[in-house]
């Protein structure tokens, strides 16, 4: 067998140092982006929660509404979009912005 | 069935450590001299490697190394970062990614 090489301090402190820094710089990004990754996992849940209210409204609409099927589907894309957008600042408001669009519809 | 799967998978742990059981102790061999982190008296020796390096860049005789050295310190020189990446893994507790 060769004989083992001796390394050069220099490699060994360079080495050793990198690993140490590595050590912290993970520690601290993991650190850094935990709550942000919370936060968004936060405001996903609460969007698709808006999705899915808004999805089931539409299905409650399409079932009570077969005959106006073209003009339902454009308007009912313009409510998804705006309603989908208000949900960001106004998640308690929803339920009265589509209500008011389905009584129009209605009319 | 179940018997012989108990004893296939024991023959496996045995066939396992009597493989390992050399080639970690080779490791070991050329570990123990080779990855050791510097003791505190080398500490000095490898401050003035650097001073060392900086001087000679200053003189200008890093201009001189031949390619084969040239290529050679670039070898050991990314393998020192790559321990850089492999405390990062460390740090983040995984190897891809960031498990947030």
């Amino acid at each position: 067998m060769v004989p083992p090489v001796a390394v050069s301090p220099l490699i060994k402190t360079a080495r050793w140092s990198a690993l140490l820094l590595g050590v912290i710089y993970g520690k601290q990004r993991f650190d850094y982006l935990k709550p942000i990754a919370e936060e968004e996992r936060r405001v996903e849940e609460a969007e698709k929660k808006a999705r899915e209210e808004q999805e089931r409204i539409y299905k409650q609409l399409s079932e009570g509404n077969a005959e106006s099927h073209t003009a339902f589907v454009c308007l009912s894309h313009e409510i998804r979009f705006v309603c989908f957008n208000a949900n960001i600042f106004m998640f308690p408001h929803s339920f009265s912005v589509s209500a008011a669009n389905s009584d129009t519809i209605l009319k | 069935p179940l018997a012989s799967k108990h004893q296939t998978l024991q023959q496996i742990f045995i066939t396992a450590l009597t493989y390992s059981k050399p080639r970690l102790a080779t490791f070991w061999h050329y570990a123990r001299v080779e990855l050791v982190p510097p003791s505190p008296a080398e500490i000095p020796k490898a401050i003035e490697a650097v001073k060392g390096l900086i001087r000679s860049y200053q003189t200008g005789r890093l201009g001189q190394t031949t390619v084969k050295d040239a290529i050679r310190n670039g070898l050991v020189t990314t393998e020192v970062l790559m321990w850089f990446y492999i405390g990062e893994c460390i740090g983040k507790g995984g190897i891809v990614g960031y498990d947030v």
